[in-house]
């Protein structure tokens, strides 16, 4: 491998040495939490439609299960390699241990491209894959989930494929399923939920009431609707949203200085988040370039579309009344950015802690999963609060007390609770 | 003064009603007076009817108005002075369930209503009793004949009788003159092909022997002078030497069948003189063919000659003149399957206009699948929109009645004149009127059509023409046909005047400019068809429609080919299935292999599923696009078919609705996705075996129309597939010198042809891969992005490592969105071979819609394949301008390379040429604006099959044998071998030649020079049809007749055992 090239797995080796050094972890440590923990390399073949044969290569990762079974999603990519596996499956043993659920960190995938396959096709490599792990996975093992190219259908065949050579009922073995057949309520909402628990609880730190502040939130996708509305109704208020407009293919941003009213945007939004210019200003929105949602005078700045939008260039724009960032979207800051963000004292929630209540519920899920009972959307909402608010508390108490940045502080968290739980179980 | 008034009326009616039923029983009275006359039976049949004629008009109201016409058999009786008008009632005759005639009863002008009514109810009544009691009284006459014959038969019997058809043709000779001679000359022209010497030297004698006794010489001139009248009685006698002779060469059975055949073949003599006649009108015509109808189920049988021959002058008279659209029509259109037609025919008075082009494509594409086995056996008929048709010369009549015919020179204008004059020409033509003929005839269309919504489509002459589609040229439009009968009519000619005008519109007189067509007189035929669909709401439309191509030349996946074809599905009125609407999607479907979606998760699925849909608002009485999901959402139960048109989408999960009762029609959400039809129904199939079967029988891919009102198919329009100018396939030169090639490729090759690309921006695969980091992978696409809006638009292409658009990992292609590459002419994927593996390229899958909808060409390359040129030193060699364009980015010029082609490669600039029927592209340096070569008429780029490539060089090898004059060449024979011979011959094959010569040097050098002549224009003409060029198609060998004595050279072939040379015939020495 040339060292020269970008190797996803690299990255994230290097950024968990990074913080080994903050935390002085040992060697084994190191050794141990550098790679994954197991790898499982196998060929699928499939039966295609016109009778010929066809060879599929599949992977799971499992990085860590110190602290209970994998967790990581499933993805179909035509240019899928170990090393992103790899590097996706130490993210999410990371992502699981800020918010402290009882998870490990695995990922898994097929070198496939789910156009070139009937949906035929597409059920018998899901079953392959579940037949070639099916000793290796499970509800107490490594529990799987939808990612790239993959989706509610594919997770229900490789349930039902897991369930036959169990010869048993598993729904937990595997998430993202839909409400009815094993999926969990509350899923829509807690990305977006869980964004605004962190945000009241950096407010409610900082002392400031949120009905006392303002937010500009670019995007207007699942994450930053809810967002709004739970935001709107503690009492904040939303001056401005962006949002892409796939007829021009560009960007806007919407902005009425009187707040925005989610329910009437929501109205003339089409099914992919886009809004309606004209009626918007109709409603008397102000319409403007989507690229001035970071420079709004207001108390938080809520990223929710893609990734790299706060870059060296764009981060000197962000005005002086801004407080808070919090990071709805995956990766929304470059590297550069986060150098001025941490110099200028914005407070950063970074994204894995910001936008964990997607793989909290998933968490909930798979319980509900277990247990076969299923609670209501209230119940699994507030204890998506719960979870969320003491993942933040315990995050930020150590950024303040270790002074260090609130990302470097999430990172900390999580590594040193797996470092904890390896020690615990006596690996190291 | 009212009351008594009101009396008045009262008492007026009265008596008119008594009145009435007296005239009827009057009329009724009169002919069973004439049908019980004691001397009924000795009164010709022919009399009878007449007289019946002649009572009729007594019965009806207005008797001075009233006419009878009585259709029977072969005959055709009326009133005198007899005129067809529109105020006219029929009445069918049978016997024995058989229709054999009609009875008709008419006013010649036209008259007071009566209850809504020209006519009384109870004169229905009425010649519905005349018509029965006629078929009683044939029947009874015809029982009669028969018991006559039976009696005569038996007592011939009881003598010695002569052969069956000799009494024939005794009682022939002696009644009907005409019938007999007709049958000896048949019998005598039969004997004479097959050989029979004695009836040749008859017809010396008789015919041409004539001209013989003259003694003298006929000067050539005189060739056109009729020849002498023989009397009678010579006559008779060279008839019975004719029959003599038949006797002695044929057996019994064979004279009795030929005559019979001749006989049927005479009834239906009528229909082929007034379909050879030059000067029928089309009112001529009908008349024929209804006879003939009515005789058919008589049970009439015409031979197979005059049966092809009928159906080719159908053809040519009601639907088409062009051989090529003949050749095919004559196989699949019956002469019954006009019946129907002609019924809904609209023309001008003394008519000799055509359907036009679209209803002929229709009309015999309907034909073709209904008579084709295949789909017959699984799906039944297939049906097509009641339809009604005004002729194409209906327009020149419309001009001429409205004294318009200097609108003909507006085609002649400079182009902004045209433009500025053309919105009044419209007003023009829409207060202008239509003649009485026309009038009528839309008056009946309307009532026939109620008050369904309509669709006047225009059917030029010109539209749908092999190597001219006018696609959208010439309007179509809608009319939801609501109101009163007056207001419908109103719209429906307001909408026939506007069709009218489009001919005069800028539009189509600049694509006939370009044609070469503008010369040609411009007829426009018009369609008046039924909307399929459904009434939901106050909306009207198909549940779904479409287009439908045998050739698919959009490929999403490698695995599916060109063959496999491809349906664009929207809900609604198939208009936005036909042209490409800007920010909505219609539904891709390959039919060959239905299930490799084009958008797979479920993102895709909702970003690109149908948003909007074409209705017709039935109470605004306009055309009109609204959203799919507020139609669903209100009349979603109504719509029939509904649940294989939509998917519930919940919690990331996209599903077919198992039934109806499935949908909460309020509260789902729901997407236009078509997967019911797909899994459901047999709808692909369907669609599949109608291309198949139309592609098959008019030997060219098609295209079609069709929509589905939730319960059956509809076939709306067909013609051959069309390729707008930029995906015409591109004809690929095989002379082009190396250096000037800059790329080809061979494999997943679409049409295309991209002549002016100045720009070339090239992502460097190896520098990409080395980049540090994600961040700077990502910035590429932001470059890629800020080029996009710098560069001429369609002027520059993209190339790149790997799958543009990549959303997983960056690092296996450039991460652009639709917006970052929306302005390239054509987006290239270069996969280089990575070790033992070359990885799998996207075919623009992420953003593959926008790409079809954009008319952006996608094209893989695949450098390291064997045989693929690939000029990597100019992509990563020459001057790149990217700092100069966007110096903030200066660093990553390593890795993108704009290269300005006109400045590194001395002025050309680059051209694109993308052949998917050779599955060849080629990206060549060429001369800026030259057009060289010429993309062809789609008529020359005609996907061929193999077979073609052999057959047309067979059969120039035959016109040169026998255009070749063997004695002025001293040629003693000539042959034919190698791949042409075989019938494996490609497009870049030559055509190998084996010539037995035996003349002198200077014959030698003539006809080598001679051939050499042929040679060169047909390698032209290769070049033409398929881009292979060579110096000459004619691979000439000679040998003599000691090299086949002696079996040197190629002589060995000849006669060989195998593989011989095939001899062709030559021109006979000329005398």
């Amino acid at each position: 491998m040339c060292a020269k090239n970008y190797n996803a797995f690299e990255t994230a080796q290097a950024q968990f040495d990074r913080v080994a050094e903050i935390l002085d972890l040992d060697q084994a440590t190191r050794d141990l939490l550098r790679n994954p923990l197991r790898e499982y390399h196998f060929s699928i073949p499939v039966t295609m439609d016109d009778g010929s044969k066809k060879i599929f290569k599949g992977f799971r990762c499992l990085h860590n299960d110190s602290r209970g079974p994998g967790k990581g999603g499933i993805r179909f990519h035509p240019q899928e390699t170990i090393d992103t596996v790899r590097a996706l499956s130490m993210w999410m043993t990371w992502k699981c241990a800020v918010v402290d659920i009882p998870l490990g960190g695995g990922k898994g995938g097929v070198i496939c491209d789910p156009h070139n396959l009937s949906p035929r096709e597409q059920e018998r490599l899901c079953r392959g894959w579940v037949r070639q792990v099916a000793q290796n996975v499970g509800p107490l093992q490594d529990v799987p989930a939808p990612d790239v190219m993959t989706n509610a259908q594919h997770m229900l065949w490789m349930l039902d494929e897991y369930e036959a050579i169990h010869r048993a009922k598993y729904p937990g073995f595997i998430t993202g399923k839909p409400v009815g057949m094993g999926g969990s309520l509350g899923r829509t909402e807690a990305t977006g939920y869980g964004v605004i628990f962190t945000v009241r609880e950096a407010l409610k730190e900082m002392g400031i009431r949120p009905e006392d502040t303002v937010a500009s939130v670019q995007g207007f996708g699942n994450v930053s609707q809810y967002a709004i509305q739970l935001y709107t109704q503690l009492g904040g208020k939303v001056i401005l949203v962006s949002s892409w407009d796939q007829n021009d293919q560009q960007a806007y941003a919407f902005k009425k200085n009187s707040g925005v009213d989610l329910k009437e945007l929501q109205e003339i939004t089409d099914s992919f988040g886009g809004i309606n210019k004209d009626k918007a200003k109709e409603l008397g929105y102000e319409v403007l370039p989507g690229d001035v949602w970071i420079e709004q005078e207001v108390d938080i700045l809520i990223p929710a579309a893609l990734e790299n939008e706060v870059n060296a260039e764009t981060v000197k724009r962000i005005h002086p009344r801004v407080k808070i960032i919090a990071e709805g979207a995956n990766g929304p800051t470059t590297l550069e950015a986060d150098k001025v963000i941490r110099e200028r004292g914005i407070f950063l929630i970074p994204d894995f802690l910001a936008n964990a209540g997607g793989v909290t519920c998933s968490y909930f899920e798979q319980v509900q999963c277990n247990m076969n009972y299923f609670w209501e959307k209230d119940e699994v909402l507030g204890k998506l609060d719960t979870k969320m608010t003491s993942a933040f508390i315990a995050v930020s108490d150590l950024a303040r007390k270790k002074k260090l940045y609130m990302r470097d502080a999430a990172y900390v968290i999580a590594i040193d609770r797996v470092a904890q739980a390896c020690k615990g179980r006596g690996w190291i | 003064m009212t009351s008594s008034n009101s009396i008045n009326t009262n008492l007026y009616t009265l008596f008119r009603d008594l009145r009435e039923r007296r005239k009827e029983l009057d009329c009724l009275f009169q002919l069973e007076e004439l049908l019980h006359n004691q001397k009924f039976a000795e009164i010709p049949l022919e009399e009878l009817l007449k007289e019946i004629i002649r009572i009729i008009p007594s019965g009806w109201q207005f008797s001075d108005a009233a006419q009878a016409k009585i259709l029977f058999k072969e005959n055709i009786y009326t009133s005198p002075g007899y005129i067809e008008t529109p105020w006219r009632q029929t009445a069918e005759i049978k016997i024995h369930n058989t229709v054999v005639g009609e009875l008709v009863v008419s006013y010649n002008r036209e008259v007071p209503k009566s209850a809504g009514d020209y006519f009384l109810k109870e004169e229905d009544q009425l010649i519905n009793a005349i018509a029965d009691r006629i078929s009683h009284m044939v029947l009874h006459k015809e029982l009669k004949i028969v018991y006559h014959q039976w009696q005569e038969a038996e007592e011939n019997l009881s003598r010695k009788t002569p052969s069956e058809w000799r009494v024939i043709i005794d009682l022939l000779q002696s009644s009907n003159a005409r019938l007999f001679m007709y049958l000896s000359q048949k019998m005598l022209h039969y004997l004479c092909w097959n050989g029979v010497a004695e009836a040749k030297e008859l017809l010396q004698q008789t015919g041409a022997g004539m001209r013989n006794d003259a003694r003298k010489p006929l000067p050539l001139g005189d060739m056109n002078q009729p020849s002498r009248k023989e009397s009678m009685d010579r006559i008779n006698t060279i008839n019975n030497e004719i029959f003599r002779i038949a006797s002695e060469s044929l057996n019994e059975d064979q004279v009795l069948f030929l005559i019979r055949q001749w006989l049927e073949d005479d009834k239906s003599r009528f229909l082929v003189k007034a379909l050879e006649n030059p000067n029928s009108s089309l009112n001529d015509l009908l008349n024929a063919i209804t006879r003939f109808h009515y005789l058919e189920n008589e049970g009439i049988r015409v031979s197979r000659a005059i049966e092809k021959s009928l159906r080719v002058s159908m053809v040519r008279h009601f639907l088409s003149d062009q051989l090529e659209f003949i050749k095919i029509a004559k196989g699949h259109i019956l002469i019954s399957d006009y019946y129907e037609l002609v019924k809904g025919v609209i023309f001008p008075a003394r008519s000799h206009g055509k359907l036009g082009g679209k209803s002929a494509g229709l009309f015999m594409a309907s034909r073709i699948v209904n008579h084709s086995q295949e789909y017959h056996e699984l799906f039944g008929e297939i049906k097509t929109p009641k339809t009604w048709y005004i002729t194409s010369d209906g327009l020149i009549d419309f001009l001429h009645y409205n004294n318009l015919e200097g609108v003909w020179e507006q085609k002649y204008k400079e182009m902004d004149e045209i433009n500025v004059e053309y919105p009044n020409i419209i007003q023009i033509f829409k207060n202008s009127y239509f003649s009485p003929e026309i009038t009528r005839g839309l008056s009946i269309a309307i009532d026939d059509l109620g008050d369904t919504p309509i669709i006047v489509r225009s059917s030029s002459l010109l539209e749908d023409r092999l190597g001219a589609a006018f696609s959208g040229k010439y309007k179509s439009l809608f009319l939801a046909n609501q109101g009163s009968k007056e207001e419908r009519l109103e719209a429906l000619m307001d909408a026939i005047a506007e069709v009218y005008a489009s001919t005069f519109g800028p539009d189509p007189i600049e694509y006939r400019t370009e044609r070469g067509l503008l010369d040609y007189h411009e007829e426009m035929g018009i369609m008046i068809q039924e909307v399929v669909g459904t009434r939901v709401g106050n909306y009207f439309f198909p549940t779904f429609a479409g287009v439908a191509f045998s050739n698919n030349e959009f490929r999403w996946s490698a695995r599916i080919s060109r063959l496999d074809g491809l349906i664009r599905l929207v809900p609604g009125l198939g208009t936005r299935a036909v042209d490409r609407v800007a920010n909505d999607y219609p539904t891709l479907i390959a039919p060959g292999k239905p299930d490799l979606r084009v958008n797979v998760t479920p993102d895709e699925i909702i970003r690109y599923s149908p948003k909007h849909i074409d209705v017709i608002n039935l109470q605004t009485n306009t055309f009109e696009t609204i959203e799919v999901n507020q139609l669903i959402k209100n009349f979603g139960n109504d719509i029939p078919g509904i649940q294989n048109v939509v998917s519930t989408a919940r919690d990331h999960l996209i599903q077919k609705p198992t039934s109806l009762l499935n949908i909460d029609f309020e509260k789902d959400k729901l997407l236009v996705t078509f997967e019911g039809l797909l899994q459901r129904t047999d709808f692909i199939k369907q669609m599949r075996c109608i291309l198949d079967v139309l592609e098959k029988s008019i030997g060219t891919p098609v295209d079609i129309e069709f929509a589905h009102n939730g319960r059956d198919l509809y076939l709306l329009q067909c013609r051959p597939q069309s390729y707008s100018l930029n995906i015409q396939p591109a004809p690929i030169p095989k002379d082009i010198p190396q250096n000037k090639i800059v790329f080809s490729a061979k494999r997943y090759i679409s049409n295309g042809y991209v002549p002016d690309i100045t720009h070339v921006v090239y992502v460097d695969a190896e520098a990409y891969n080395s980049l540090p980091d994600m961040t700077e992978m990502k910035t590429v696409g932001r470059i890629v992005g800020k080029l996009n809006k710098i560069l001429p638009k369609r002027q520059f292409i993209l190339m790149g490592p790997g799958r543009w658009g990549s959303r997983g990992d960056i690092k296996l292609g450039v991460g652009v969105s639709y917006s970052d590459i929306n302005n390239t002419a054509v987006l290239i994927e270069v996969a280089r071979q990575k070790g033992n593996y070359v990885p799998e390229l996207s075919f623009g899958t992420h953003f593959f819609q926008d790409l079809v909808e954009a008319s952006i060409r996608y094209l893989p390359l695949y450098p390291d394949d064997a045989g693929i040129i690939f000029n990597e030193s100019f992509f990563t060699r020459s001057d790149n301008i990217l700092a100069d364009l966007l110096p903030e980015f200066a660093s990553f010029a390593d890795t993108v390379r704009v290269i300005d082609v006109p400045r590194s490669a001395d002025g050309l600039i680059l051209r694109i040429l993308m052949n998917a029927d050779l599955d060849e592209a080629v990206g060549i340096f060429a001369e800026p604006g030259t057009r060289s070569p010429e993309p062809v008429e789609r008529k020359e780029t005609r996907p061929r099959s193999a077979e073609d490539f052999w057959r047309w060089r067979y059969n120039i090898a035959e016109r040169i044998a026998l255009s070749l004059d063997p004695e002025r060449f001293g040629v003693k024979n000539f042959y034919l071998f190698g791949s042409t011979k075989n019938a494996t011959a490609g497009p870049g094959s030559d055509i190998d030649i084996l010539v037995h010569f035996n003349g002198n040097d200077a014959q030698r050098k003539e006809l080598m020079l001679w051939l050499e002549g042929w040679s060169l224009t047909l390698a032209e003409v290769n070049y033409q049809r398929t881009g292979y060029k060579s110096d000459g198609l004619l691979d000439v060998h000679l040998v003599t007749d000691e090299d086949i004595k002696n079996k040197t050279s190629y002589a060995v072939k000849i006669g060989a055992v195998t593989d011989a040379a095939k001899p062709l015939p030559l021109r006979t020495p000329s005398s």
